[in-house]
């Protein structure tokens, strides 16, 4: 009863105070900005402090400006004064002065005083109408976790309605007290508080905490700590799942289209790599269309970017097939070799146009940042990719099983022949399967041109690993390319840690070399007949 | 018995070009060495390591030829065998180089000392010695494709899926060989040679050995292609390029005949990468980049695949270009080549040498046809004797 | 797999044996339950419609296929289950497919001296040298084959039936015990095919011969018993005339 009521006072005492600077006029901090240039150090440490108290709005950036050595003031003292590029200006309305004392010089600092400066700073923050502001100094606090401050940060608390930042502070609350000399029971509160947060941090807490506490507090600070780490340890392999299923789905968008085409028409397309980069240059060119021409829309220029991608590509796919593919049918080797020279060009027309370096695509205010699921931090992007991925694996997989153009390919993927004198244009159906798939690796471009460098060589870094998950997963089957990319994808996340980035990924190959050595044909493959 | 199986029969057209080949193994030193600088045929300086990174090409892309165009084996990761062979031989140059480092370490390269590696790793003992490097040139890329093969041809991965895990292969050996935790120098790879066997390798003496050896060795190489193609295990490996299951019904050991080819085939792109290292003066894991091997590919595909000058004319032709093309126009060199890859394979599938080859043979057929209006019935008569036989074996051999 | 060999077997003298074969693709029963037996020197006939399991059953007998459950012998002692296709060819069974598969860039000589029965190993053919006695035997090949005047001809070169006639010459250089032929008459002319029907019964003096093949006229002109394939096992067995008045084969096979 006795705290709620010391806790009502403060508040009261601190709401009244709040009013009371908010009435108080600007001017009327000027002579506590001048006390700044008088006396000695303790002095000003109290002039610091008195500054801080009267709450105005300016005082955290005068306090900046004088710890940043700009503030100036006659040797014998009075006016304080602002150092600008072209001479002095007035501290409070930045007008430029130009009748200043002949004696001045910088206001000095020592550490007392820098001391001051950044208690006051923190006092302001953790204080500040701004939202981040707050967090920010809270979370400062949390790391230096002062004991000086912790006045402050208990007014603060009592004040903050925000319920993260609030945590925060409680958690710094807590680190605060287990370095003082605060009871056995409030000691043990605090250490419950900072367990509950549950992440790396609160174990790094923790430790330090343990080799300083009270013999009877170390079992309990012990517990927490276990308990936080097999916690950690399960978010560590959900993690690390979640960071493959991640990579899984920039695979699979990779590789669906060399599905369709290796799959179905039985065609290596080694440019398919390059149908990926031109579907991120496309991205590109929109986003720099609508930020010029509508910049409104910047913020859903993907919207734009997905069918323009497919599209461009789709089309540029369907002058291949035309072109030199339909020619080589027949001769799977001889197709690698051209779609590989084609490749090149695409490559070198690509740097041509937009010269060699990365282009900056940027991403949209809801693919930024990160929010918390559990004990892992989750990018927007990454998120975003994983649910485009699997649209488009879907919506793939409708078109072939329900569609008029999937059956007609599907027909002709099983008998060609017969197909054709049921009345289907198999060039039609060849032309489209192609465009098809060199369409969606443009929207897979789209995807790759938010978390990956948009360079000319885009491409190039994509084509083996999705050759290794369509021959992983089987020919002919796009749940073998579902199942093939997530395994590939969760396998190289799980094995990095421990071999290495690079190592994992020779491993992974050398693993795969080994698997086709016992399937030939992948791990869905067709049997029978049909096959030969 | 390998000597007479050499001189065993030859196609007189293989015989005469290596024989030409030789001639240049000669006529390239003696130019550069002893005509003055300003003589028409004097071959200046900066040409002979030129000329002799082409024939290590053509060398490499004649063991590609033997798998690819007599085989049916796309390798995609022939550039892997070459490297291996490449760095075994940096590796014995780099031990030359002894205490002259700028580290001065009298066992250690440089990039040991580097990175503060105490001790010599076990697998660079014996490299300060030549034959040991030279072993080493033809058993290190033979082991691997052995042990490759071994598993693809008897789990019977073929065609475009068997071009793919060889693609595979030679890109995991790229990321392999960027760590410097292989040893082997990391991204720099081995570089800064002094000498081999005593001479200094800038000097224009062992420059013009070097394009002498590699001359021998293609010459030599030839030879023992025309050997093996012409004889009835070439025939089989045709055989299961055209119809591998007819080869099988017939009792042959396809994965055994594909091993033996594909091995060789290896050992002999090994020798082409120790003979271009010395020459170019580096062996870095770029050597290993997929892009490269299909290059080869591409050499093969010009020149004519399924013919043994083919691929020899066809690597020379291109890098002859490219050097040409990088120097004059850099920008443009991608699109000539990627361009050449679509045009060989629409146009010219047989590349130069194998259309050359039909050109001939068409007009062949067309006397042959007139003579056979006249005699056909005695030639039928006559077919079981012996012209027959022999004019079998010549027609075979194309 | 039961491979399993009885003991009951090692008294049957037949060439081959099949006894409770079934395999299947993804669900669909190529073979069920076949069981067939083939004497030595027998020529014999199999018959049936379009996925009976004819060549299924070739591909079981020649190691391309394993099947699921089931047992075949070959000279009553050589189980086939256990071997491939190459040891199964060195063991003296040709194979003739039903599409002519020869070696078209070689000329019609070079494909009989690969298919010729010599050791087949890399360095036995990397060093092999025609002997007289391979080369008359080459020649005595050509003639049985009637393709002595082309004997320089690329076989891409040969027509349809040709190349049918040179495969056969290749099985008859392979010197099989058993030879098994994939419809050997499709495409031929009715000459051709008289031909063919005559080549065939002059082979199975020495061997025993298996024929499948769609076109009556030349079973009854091979004369030989005839076993008639369905669904996997066999439907009848016996004369020509018995088994296509079997009500059973006219409603599977020749009444549609």
């Amino acid at each position: 009863m006795y705290r709620t009521i010391q806790i009502f006072l403060v508040a009261l005492c601190l709401i009244i105070s709040a009013f009371a600077t908010g009435a108080r006029a600007q001017e009327d901090i000027r002579p506590l900005v001048d006390a700044l240039g008088q006396g000695g150090f303790p002095q000003k440490i109290e002039a610091v402090g008195a500054l801080a108290a009267s709450g105005d709005p300016k005082v955290a950036e005068i306090l900046g400006l004088l710890s940043d050595g700009k503030l100036f003031a006659p040797k014998t003292g009075g006016a304080v004064f602002l150092e600008t590029d072209s001479g002095y200006a007035d501290v409070l309305t930045g007008a430029p002065v130009t009748d200043v004392p002949g004696n001045l010089q910088k206001i000095r600092l020592n550490n007392g005083l820098r001391g001051a400066i950044s208690a006051a700073m923190s006092q302001l923050t953790l204080l500040s109408p701004d939202r981040g502001a707050r967090f920010a100094a809270a979370q400062d606090l949390l790391k230096e976790a002062n004991p000086e401050n912790l006045d402050l940060l208990n007014s603060a608390l009592a004040k903050e309605q925000d319920a993260e930042i609030k945590a925060t502070m409680e958690a710094a609350r807590a680190v605060i007290l287990l370095k003082t000399d605060a009871s056995f029971e409030d000691k043990e509160a605090a250490i419950a508080t900072i367990a509950a947060r549950g992440n790396r941090d609160a174990v790094n807490i923790l430790n330090a905490a343990f080799s300083s506490a009270p013999a009877d507090l170390q079992p309990a600070i012990q517990a927490h700590i276990d308990g936080i780490n097999q916690k950690l340890a399960i978010w560590d392999v959900v993690q690390n799942i979640w960071y493959g299923l991640s990579l899984g789905s920039v695979l699979l968008l990779a590789a669906i289209g060399l599905a369709i085409t290796f799959g179905v028409m039985g065609v290596i397309n080694m440019a398919h790599g390059e149908m990926v980069m031109l579907g991120a240059y496309t991205t590109y060119v929109v986003q720099q269309t609508i930020n010029s021409a509508a910049p409104e829309l910047a913020n859903f220029s993907l919207a734009f970017a997905v069918p323009a991608a497919f599209l461009v590509t789709g089309l540029i796919g369907i002058g291949i097939e035309r072109g030199i593919i339909r020619w080589l049918y027949g001769r799977p080797l001889e197709t690698l070799l051209a779609t590989w020279g084609l490749s090149l060009i695409l490559q070198q027309t690509i740097r041509t146009i937009f010269g060699p370096t990365n282009r900056q695509v940027d991403n949209p205010s809801w693919m930024s940042g990160a929010f918390d699921f559990g004990g892992m931090s989750i990018t927007w992007n990454r998120m975003w990719i994983i649910v485009f991925s699997i649209a488009v694996f879907f919506a793939l997989l409708l078109l072939l099983k329900r569609s008029k153009f999937g059956l007609q390919m599907r027909a002709v993927t099983q008998n060609r022949r017969m197909a054709s004198s049921m009345g289907i244009r198999t060039p039609w159906v060849d032309a489209f399967t192609f465009g098809l798939g060199s369409g969606i690796a443009g929207m897979a471009g789209v995807a790759l041109s938010q978390i990956d460098n948009v360079s000319p060589n885009l491409g190039q870094n994509y084509i083996i690993d999705s050759f290794m998950v369509v021959v992983f997963g089987g020919v002919g089957n796009l749940w073998g390319t579902l199942v093939g990319a997530m395994t590939l994808g969760i396998a190289n996340k799980f094995l990095e840690p421990y071999a290495g980035a690079v190592l994992g990924k020779i491993l992974i190959l050398v693993l795969i070399i080994l698997f086709i050595q016992r399937r030939p044909r992948g791990l869905f493959a067709l049997k029978g007949r049909a096959v030969e | 018995m390998i000597t007479q199986m050499l001189l065993r029969n030859h196609d007189k057209k293989v015989l005469w070009f290596a024989l030409a080949i030789l001639a240049a193994a000669v006529l390239v030193p003696l130019s550069n060495l002893l005509l003055p600088a300003g003589n028409p045929l004097h071959v200046p300086d900066h040409m002979v390591p030129l000329l002799g990174k082409y024939l290590s090409y053509a060398l490499l892309a004649l063991a590609l030829d033997l798998v690819w165009g007599y085989c049916g084996i796309l390798s995609l990761g022939h550039g892997a065998f070459f490297a291996l062979g490449g760095y075994a031989m940096g590796m014995y140059l780099m031990r030359q180089i002894g205490p002259r480092g700028v580290y001065a370490n009298p066992l250690l390269p440089d990039f040991m000392v580097f990175l503060n590696w105490q001790e010599l790793p076990w697998y660079w003992y014996g490299f300060d010695q030549f034959w040991f490097a030279a072993l080493m040139v033809l058993f290190v890329p033979g082991l691997l494709a052995f042990v490759f093969g071994w598993f693809a041809f008897r789990s019977r991965v073929t065609g475009v899926y068997l071009s793919i895990i060889t693609q595979a292969m030679t890109y995991a050996l790229l990321l392999a060989f960027f760590r410097n935790e292989m040893g082997f120098g990391g991204n720099n790879g081995l570089t800064d040679f002094k000498d081999i066997l005593g001479f200094n390798i800038q000097a224009g003496g062992t420059r013009a050995t070097l394009f002498a050896a590699t001359a021998i060795m293609l010459a030599l190489a030839l030879l023992l292609s025309s050997a093996i193609v012409k004889s009835k295990y070439g025939k089989v490996l045709v055989g299961v390029r055209d119809a591998e299951s007819r080869t099988r019904f017939l009792g042959y050991r396809v994965e055994n005949m594909k091993l033996f080819i594909f091995t060789v085939s290896a050992m002999m792109a090994g020798v082409a990468g120790a003979l271009y290292v010395p020459q170019v003066g580096i062996i870095n894991p770029g050597e290993f980049a997929p892009a490269n091997s299909i290059e080869v590919v591409i050499w093969t595909a010009v020149g004519g695949r399924g013919t043994l000058i083919g691929p020899i004319i066809g690597a020379v032709l291109v890098n002859f270009g490219k050097s040409i093309f990088t120097a004059a126009f850099p920008e443009f060199w991608l699109f000539a080549l990627g361009a050449l890859f679509v045009a060989t394979t629409l146009f010219l599938p047989k590349g130069i040498v194998g259309t050359l080859q039909q050109f001939a043979k068409a007009r062949d057929e067309r006397k042959v046809a007139a003579a056979k209006e006249h005699a056909y019935q005695e030639q039928a008569a006559k077919s079981a004797g012996e012209d027959g036989l022999a004019s079998a074996h010549t027609q075979a051999a194309e | 797999m039961t491979t399993v060999k009885p003991a009951a077997l090692k008294t049957t003298n037949s060439i081959l044996y099949l006894d409770g074969v079934s395999v299947s693709f993804d669900g669909f029963k190529a073979l069920n339950s076949l069981s067939f037996v083939v004497e030595p020197g027998e020529l014999r006939a199999i018959i049936g419609p379009n996925g009976a399991g004819k060549t299924t059953m070739m591909d079981i007998i020649t190691g391309k296929t394993r099947p699921d459950e089931g047992i075949v012998y070959f000279n009553g002692e050589v189980d086939l289950t256990q071997k491939d296709e190459a040891d199964i060819a060195q063991l003296g069974i040709g194979r003739k497919f039903q599409k002519p598969t020869v070696f078209e860039s070689h000329t019609v000589w070079d494909n009989i001296e690969l298919a010729l029965n010599r050791k087949r190993g890399v360095f036995a053919t990397l060093f092999y040298k025609l002997t007289p006695e391979d080369k008359a035997r080459i020649e005595e090949i050509l003639e049985t084959v009637r393709m002595t005047a082309r004997k320089d001809d690329l076989a891409a070169n040969l027509s349809h039936g040709q190349k049918q006639w040179l495969e056969i010459g290749m099985l008859l250089a392979q010197e099989p015990k058993l030879l098994l032929v994939d419809e050997p008459v499709a495409g031929m002319t009715d000459a051709e095919t008289t031909e063919t029907a005559v080549l065939l019964k002059e082979i199975a003096k020495t061997r025993s011969v298996v024929v499948v093949e769609h076109d009556m006229g030349f079973i009854r002109d091979l004369g030989v018993k005839v076993t008639c394939l369905a669904e996997g096992s066999v439907l009848a067995e016996g004369s020509i005339d018995f088994v296509s008045s079997d009500p059973k084969v006219i409603e599977n096979y020749l009444g549609r």
